[in-house]
């Protein structure tokens, strides 16, 4: 391994996984068979994560060479997103086909991806956002990780090239921040890129449309084997309201004290 | 010196020795030589630009709109250089003295070519076919001449006083050349003024010598009485006579001053390419070469790549423009974004431009450059055009508000420019935060406000009547709101008013719903051409999947779009704007409104009345309804842009001294009236947030036009529904 990355001299094959998810301005309605939303009337639009981990990929590509692969399954809008990303600086996108329409549980997008990524072998790290609508827990770079037996780290902030590793910036909570450095193969679960997310021109996105095609990989027979299963989806239904605590500074304290002395939490 | 004969004439030459004869060909030799080697580099440098092609503004052009698209014929544009029309415009002293000059010398120009006519052409030929030399330049045709070119002369001398005397004392912004975006590095623009001051001081001393040698030659050659024709010479000869020259000594002083005036003459013609002067020729050229629609209707990017980034780029019309800008500096003058202190001034644009321009070109000006260190602005030849030459900043100031373009009295085309400037920057993903998601959410939702199509026309339901899906049922008018109207929460309130209007009126209307996606006129001024084109088509679809006769928008700036510019993707129905309706419905008096005795100012949208000369309409409506209406002092074309055109009011605008709002609500408040009538959206949210930040809240309030309208229309059910209810979701006049 690392004898081809002196040949390559510390350029990085950087895989992005990118999702397609219904856009929130809409109004999301639960669908005739009460285990998914209604996916027929809604747009679908890029996981806003999964683009903060492409820019970071493309400023890793631009301090050091390398090659940006975008890969996704196919749902909705996703050649939108793929030429989008191709528009930005990607150099090759990939699709995989075939998969059951509908939503994809995380588990089976782990699996499915970490089938390309083994095929394709020769990728130095793959990058995702660190959580999606359908994702809240943040699940999917873990899950890719443990597959394929590749180190992985959630909550990164910065993926910044260092000779042929990476130095990765994790965000631990309560503003503690972390700095590890990856060599040989990684996955990350981005949070958030050095810098916003590029523009991509329309002009530019038509023509990666026409000038570059999206490669395609047959989706697998993927057995989970045993797990959670959706029984119904229903929109959060409110429980009782917000009080207003009325008065100056602090009266409202002395109110808050009294509350959380009255639920137990403190003595 | 004595006359030879008792002939009307002069010689030619006044008494030069041959040396002196051949010296002077000499040098109007090599003088002729640089001028011409000066102004063929000009050409190749013009040369070096491209022709512009694929321009088709024409294509199925809806009617009506000729009058603001159509170029001017060359014959229209050729008379409005020889009446200055241009240049007297707004600031008629300085005009009429520039007419003067500029008749004064084409006068002393014609003298000179009428001289060299007889003397080199007519003399040498009948020397050589007659053996004896000839000339025409005697009798009544002298006399004509002297009289005729004296009063030339008199103009050039009384207009180049008055230029000379206005730059070294007036105090005017326009003649102060201190740059709107000041470079780290800095700058001088010393020699820019110098070369200002030999232009216009060498003119006058040319003109001033001319008189003292005719003065010194009738001097000398004792007043012969039909010299008095050539009455101003005649007077200063009677002056030389006065301060004790006599004949003489006049031939003796005529002998060097003839040479000093002619080296001034000549000097001056080896000049000219290579100075401000230059602008006698480049910009009557650029006169007759522009044109209306390239504002109104942009021109295409170049085919290669998107928007400006090389000296190829531009094309032949643009780099002519460039060196026709004289620095009068109008354009500085009245641009918003200067006002307020943002880092754009057009003529600082143009004359960066310029520099750049020349030096990738290799073509020399000689006192009209700005120091700046090496590498730096119109010295950086290797950076990027658009973000190192011209910073991003300043193309992102503007606001597209045409101020500059109307003004510019040598027709430079300003906006144009900064829109294939600010491509470039787009293609390079260069922008505000705010700007790229608010293209993001017209790409996406195709609206600003990232909502769902869906939720459009969701204005519509607190009526209590049913408006018209257009693309189920034919409808005259195919109502077109634009973003702004449609989904913001204070302006929903305007676009239920007019509804209501055209309701009560019997007009038959409707709407979109959610197919109708932003016109793209800002988004293409913002430089997305991809994403603006993209826009045409889903409006384009929608437009035929609907059935209408006309459209009328609500928002100038759809308006401009697509009137001016969809019908090069195929739109033929007329376009209107709300307020032309307004008033035609007022005209044909089927509504019984009632009069009211209001205090008002109008502020003119910069894309209805500049772009498209709709000043009246507005007006008629306003006083129809009789409100007395007080003109603020910039008014019409000359309307001061509200800061929110051209994508601006999708980017931050907290850097500058005041927004151009506050500026344009304090000229407002000056005059005494209680309402600030608008008749765009836009301008609705920024003047509404500038009457608050200015501290004009219960002074002044804005309303717009339809309000007032409805206000008369509803008679005395409804009083004061203009009367405003102020807090609401617009905040800094742009949507949250």
């Amino acid at each position: 391994m690392k004898v081809r990355r002196i040949e390559k001299g510390g350029a990085l094959k950087i895989v992005v996984g990118m999702r397609q998810l219904a856009d929130l301005v809409e109004e999301l309605e639960v669908a005739d068979s009460g285990v998914d939303i209604d996916r027929d009337f809604v747009k679908f639009v890029s996981n806003e994560w999964d683009e903060a981990a492409l820019e970071e990929a493309l400023l890793i590509k631009e301090a050091v060479g390398g090659e940006v692969v975008v890969i996704a399954l196919d749902e909705p809008d996703v050649d939108q997103t793929l030429y989008s990303a191709i528009a930005k600086g990607a150099d090759r996108a990939v699709k995989i086909v075939g998969v059951e329409e509908g939503w994809t549980p995380t588990r089976l997008r782990a699996q499915l991806l970490s089938k390309w990524l083994k095929s394709e072998g020769d990728w130095d790290a793959f990058l995702t956002g660190v959580q999606a609508a359908d994702d809240l827990d943040g699940q999917l770079a873990g899950l890719i990780g443990a597959t394929l037996g590749v180190p992985h780290a959630a909550v990164v902030s910065k993926a910044e090239p260092e000779g042929s590793s990476l130095r990765i910036t994790q965000e631990l909570g309560g503003g503690t921040l972390s700095e590890s450095v990856a060599t040989g193969k990684v996955v990350l679960g981005i949070q958030a890129g050095r810098q916003a997310p590029r523009y991509a021109p329309i002009t530019r996105i038509r023509q990666a449309m026409s000038t570059s095609t999206i490669e395609t990989f047959d989706a697998q027979e993927i057995d989970l084997g045993p797990g959670p299963k959706v029984r119904k989806i229903y929109p959060p239904q409110s429980k009782g309201q917000a009080t207003m605590l009325d008065g100056d500074p602090v009266e409202v304290a002395e109110k808050i004290v009294e509350l959380i002395r009255a639920k137990g939490l403190v003595r | 010196m004595f006359l030879e004969t008792v002939v009307e004439t002069r010689k030619i030459f006044g008494g030069e020795t041959s040396l002196e004869k051949l010296v002077f060909y000499l040098l109007a030799f090599v003088t002729l030589v640089i001028f011409f080697t000066g102004l063929i580099r000009r050409v190749k440098k013009y040369r070096a630009g491209r022709k512009l092609v694929g321009w088709d503004f024409r294509g199925g052009k809806a009617k009506g709109i000729e009058h603001v698209t159509e170029p001017p014929s060359h014959g229209r544009s050729l008379l409005d250089v020889l009446t200055h029309k241009t240049i007297t415009r707004r600031k008629h002293s300085v005009g009429a003295a520039h007419l003067l000059v500029f008749w004064g010398f084409i006068g002393l120009f014609l003298a000179t070519s009428i001289l060299a006519l007889d003397y080199d052409i007519y003399g040498n030929i009948t020397r050589i076919f007659f053996g004896k030399e000839r000339s025409f330049f005697t009798g009544w045709f002298y006399i004509s001449y002297n009289f005729v070119f004296n009063i030339a002369g008199v103009a050039a001398l009384l207009g180049a006083a008055l230029l000379n005397f206005r730059r070294v004392f007036s105090k005017e912004s326009e003649l102060d050349y201190e740059r709107a975006h000041k470079p780290e590095e800095g700058y001088k623009r010393v020699k820019m003024a110098i070369g200002d001051h030999i232009f216009v001081a060498g003119l006058l001393a040319i003109i001033v010598t001319g008189f003292l040698i005719q003065g010194l030659r009738i001097d000398g050659s004792n007043f012969p009485s039909f010299e008095k024709w050539t009455f101003m010479g005649y007077l200063v000869g009677e002056g030389w006579r006065v301060v004790g020259v006599g004949a003489t000594l006049a031939g003796q002083i005529h002998s060097y001053l003839w040479w000093i005036h002619i080296l001034m003459a000549l000097a001056f013609v080896a000049y000219l390419p290579f100075s401000k002067a230059l602008h006698i020729l480049s910009s009557p050229t650029n006169m007759v070469l522009r044109h209306p629609a390239s504002t109104r209707v942009l021109p295409p990017s170049p085919i290669e790549h998107m928007g400006y980034q090389e000296l190829r780029d531009f094309t032949h019309k643009d780099l002519i423009g460039l060196d026709a800008c004289t620095k009068c500096g109008r354009c500085h003058g009245v641009c918003p974004a200067r006002t307020v202190g943002a880092p754009l001034s057009p003529r600082d644009l143009i004359l960066d431009l310029r520099q750049w321009v020349d030096r990738s070109t290799k073509n020399p000006m000689i006192f009209d450059w700005e120091e700046r260190p090496e590498g730096s602005g119109p010295r950086n030849v290797d950076g990027r055009l658009a973000g190192d030459v011209i910073s991003e900043r300043t193309l992102w100031s503007c606001t597209t508000c045409m101020a500059c373009v109307e003004i510019c009295p040598v027709g430079i085309e300003h906006v144009p420019l900064i829109v294939q400037l600010r491509r470039s920057l787009v293609d390079q993903g260069v922008m505000d935060p705010t700007l790229q998601s608010a293209l993001q959410n017209i790409a996406t939702q195709g609206n600003s406000f990232g909502k769902s199509s869906r939720m459009r026309a969701r204005w519509v339901k607190s009526l209590d009547f049913p408006v018209v899906d257009a693309r189920k049922e034919h409808v005259e008018y195919l109502w077109f709101l634009g973003d702004f109207a449609s989904f913001d929460e204070r302006l929903v309130e305007i676009s239920r008013t007019l509804a209501k209007v055209l309701s009560a009126a019997g007009i038959s209307f409707g709407i979109l719903y959610e197919s109708e996606k932003n016109a793209g006129n800002d988004v293409r001024r913002a430089g997305e051409e991809g994403l603006f084109e993209m826009l045409v088509e889903g409006n384009m679809k929608a437009f035929s999947s609907a059935s209408f006769d006309k459209i009328i928008t609500t928002d100038p700036h759809s308006f401009n779009t697509l009137r001016n510019e969809y019908p090069a993707f195929g739109l033929t129905a007329p376009v209107m704007h709300y307020s032309e309706l307004l008033a035609q419905l007022l005209y044909e008096g089927k509504l019984s409104l009632t009069k009211q005795s209001k205090n008002v100012t109008y502020h003119d949208p910069c894309y209805l009345g500049r772009y498209n000369r709709i000043f009246d309409a507005p007006r008629a409506v306003i006083s129809g309804l009789g409100c007395d209406l007080v003109e603020m002092p910039r008014h019409r074309d000359n309307s001061f842009c509200c800061g929110a055109g051209g994508g601006r009011i999708w980017m931050d605008d907290s850097f500058l001294n005041e927004r151009p709002s506050e500026n344009r609500m304090r000229e407002a408040a000056t005059l005494g009236v209680d309402y600030f009538v608008v008749a765009c959206p836009k301008d609705y949210a920024m003047f509404t947030d500038a009457v608050k930040t200015t501290g004009n809240e219960g002074k002044i309030t804005v309303v717009d036009i339809v309000e007032l309208f409805y206000e008369s229309m509803m008679g005395e059910q409804l009083a004061g529904v203009a009367a405003g209810d102020s807090d609401t979701d617009i905040k800094d006049g742009k949507q949250v």
